[in-house]
């Protein structure tokens, strides 16, 4: 995994990395502005190339491995959502800490009291950034809590902090406005969804409860008296965060155990519950003594309407693929290939398609998985350059792939990445209705 | 419902307060200032003379109002148990915080007094006594500031940080009562985010390093 070595991870570097952006779009506005005093019919194509190169260089090394073959995987330009994604992280991520008085400032608000009257202790500092806000530590009566605080205003930022890519989204991915709205919604709403706290809290005890069952895996308990639109009280789960745990070098046992317990969550959040933690960032897992795994933080969210679920996993079918009347019908459902395409782009499209489904799709075909096979990997990433740089997929029209594919594609290669990085050997459960694949 | 409140409460109130209050309701009910004292004075079945013996002028009463919010804050604020553990820096956002939930209470009358627009380089006259008040406090969080070397002492401009801090004071009040967001959540990022750059302004940062290094060079050509 090559790759992983450039991509700039701490919090640091990325606003860093943010700032040096703005900068060099900066520098292309004086550039611009200089050659149009020599030459004052100079038109702003150049300039705006100049910055869609700029920002498309620092946001395609940004983006992370995983959300780069996201990306491919959704089989369209959307290089833009990806590009959203992370210009939001980066967003918050640059953003200062909260001080300890606005925290009691929002404390008062809503519950008319301060952390100290409510907790025995409270930490002044905070012990961790969330995406949006800040994780502070409390007790009470011996027993720990997380409590997490959004930064204000953070809910009203989304909408005009959409509109500000938008143009550079625009000229970077040769989209018309139409296909561009297609995408804008889906980022949006999820979004937004992750700003409502009170949403997070009653959707984490759903999804906690309904996965009670699943063997290894904890989940903290919510606490809605001490919860509201900007504040989520939970339990504090001691443990390791992911990077930390595989840095400890756990033996072969603990990390499959880890990664079962992560794939039959996501089995049975995708195939039963059908709504997805659609956000299988390392940082959401921690890991306890006994191995257990902890999951946190269901801001995002993704619910899988049905006539989404049924052509998208039936790809996953192996036999699937060679039926070629029915697979075309499928991709049409799925907006890769559309009615009014040329033979000839219908070909290649469902071509790729099919061959990249068959790749990704291979952990369902197996009963046994080893995802520390780096060679798959290494598959999967050189597909993804063929496809990135492929001229019929940057210049074509019309956008490929449904929406709703963002965020599962997102999930499937977040869930990859991180049972690869455990170089877990998974029981790749599947629905019933897949099992006869195997056959 | 405020003059309900002030009736209420009249009985145990100071005449200072009573005038004061039964300004704030004649404005929220009539949607403007008194014509003139005689009918103000009228309405609050006070005589004339004894309503100059607290106040001499409609003016003199906006000042008190202002003042006695502030001062109300400024009570509340060091009366926090966690008060004396902040930083200077924690003070004055504490102080932000609490003086904007205080006027919160009293928007309606705000917004019936004010002009909508604050020009931060003349201080209003309703607020010429809280900007003494104020600048009362902020001098002792300076001196504090200096002994924690949270704040550098500079030459010149180290002697204008109170009035510095003061056009921010004006920021925040302008910006609070044109802030039209849920909760006033955009006020609260303002004001974190401009205590912040006071702050760091004010800390020892690169353009004291910068003088310092150019003071070196220009004293070893």
């Amino acid at each position: 995994m090559k790759e992983q070595s450039r991509i700039p991870t701490s919090k640091v570097q990325r606003a860093a990395k943010f700032v040096k952006t703005g900068a060099k779009v900066g520098g292309n506005y004086v550039k611009h502005y200089a050659k149009k005093a020599v030459n004052p019919s100079l038109s702003k194509d150049e300039l705006h190339a100049d910055n869609a190169r700029d920002i498309y260089n620092s946001l395609s090394e940004l983006k992370g491995s995983a959300l780069k073959v996201a990306q491919m995987m959704s089989m369209d330009k959307n290089m833009l959502p990806a590009a959203y994604q992370d210009k939001f992280s980066m967003a918050q991520y640059s953003a200062p800490p909260l001080s300890y008085p606005l925290v009691v400032k929002t404390f008062q608000q809503y519950f008319k009291k301060s952390p100290n009257d409510i907790f025995d202790s409270f930490t002044k500092s905070a012990v961790n950034a969330a995406s949006i806000g800040q994780v502070h530590q409390a007790s009470l009566e011996g027993k720990k809590y997380a409590v997490k605080i959004q930064y204000p205003g953070v809910a009203n930022s989304v909408k005009s902090d959409l509109k500000l890519v938008r143009p550079f989204a625009v000229r970077l991915m040769n989209l018309n406005e139409r296909d561009l709205d297609h995408y804008m919604e889906e980022v949006e709403t999820k979004l937004l969804e992750e700003t409502d706290y009170h949403l997070e809290v009653q959707r984490s005890m759903e999804i906690s409860e309904a996965c009670d069952h699943i063997p290894n895996l904890k989940f903290p308990k919510y606490y809605p008296k001490y919860s509201s639109d900007r504040v989520i009280t939970m339990d504090w789960m001691d443990g390791k965060v992911l990077k930390e745990f595989i840095k400890t070098n756990p033996d072969q046992e603990t990390r499959n155990k880890v990664g079962q317990a992560m794939w039959d969550f996501y089995d049975f959040q995708i195939h039963s519950l059908r709504q997805v933690h659609a956000d299988p960032h390392p940082g959401n897992f921690i890991i306890d003594q006994e191995g257990n795994l902890g999951v946190i933080d269901f801001g995002c969210v993704k619910v899988i309407p049905d006539q989404f679920y049924e052509p998208y996993f039936s790809l996953i079918k192996k036999d699937m693929l060679t039926a070629d009347n029915e697979l075309e019908q499928r991709f049409k459902e799925l907006k890769f290939i559309y009615d009014d395409d040329s033979e000839e782009d219908k070909k290649y499209f469902s071509g790729v398609v099919r061959e990249l489904m068959g790749l990704l799709g291979r952990p369902f075909h197996q009963d046994v998985f080893d995802f520390g096979d780096d060679d798959y990997f290494r598959q999967i990433f050189e597909m993804g350059e063929v496809i990135s740089e492929s001229k019929k997929f940057r210049s074509s029209e019309k956008a490929r792939g449904a929406r709703d594919g963002l965020y599962i594609n997102r999930t499937y290669f977040g869930l990859y990445n991180i049972l690869n990085e455990l170089e877990a050997v998974v029981n790749t459960t599947k629905p019933e209705w897949a099992e006869r694949v195997v056959a | 419902m405020e003059e309900k409140k002030a009736a209420k409460k009249t009985v145990k109130k100071s005449p200072e307060e009573k005038i004061r209050e039964g300004y704030i309701s004649y404005v929220l009910e009539h949607g403007k200032r008194p014509e003139s004292i005689f009918k103000f004075v009228k309405g609050l079945k006070i005589k004339e003379e004894d309503f100059y013996d607290s106040f001499n002028s409609f003016e003199n009463i906006e000042k008190h109002i202002w003042l006695s919010i502030f001062n109300d804050t400024l009570e509340v604020v060091k009366n926090d148990s966690v008060y004396d553990e902040y930083s200077v820096r924690e003070k004055m956002l504490a102080f932000f915080y609490t003086f904007i939930e205080k006027l919160k209470g009293h928007r309606s009358y705000i917004l019936q007094t004010v002009p909508k627009k604050i020009r931060p380089e003349l201080t209003p006259f309703y607020l010429t006594e809280v900007r003494k008040a104020f600048k009362d406090w902020v001098a002792e969080l300076l001196l504090e500031g200096e002994e924690t070397e949270e704040i550098e002492n500079r030459p010149i401009i180290g002697k204008k940080y109170d009035e510095a801090i003061w056009l921010q004071f004006l920021f925040v009040v302008g910006f609070w009562i044109k802030d039209d967001s849920k909760g006033f959540e955009k006020t609260d990022a303002a004001i974190e985010k401009s205590v912040n750059l006071a702050f760091d302004l004010m800390g020892r940062g690169p353009l004291d390093a910068i003088v310092d290094f150019g003071k070196f060079l220009f004293q070893n050509r």
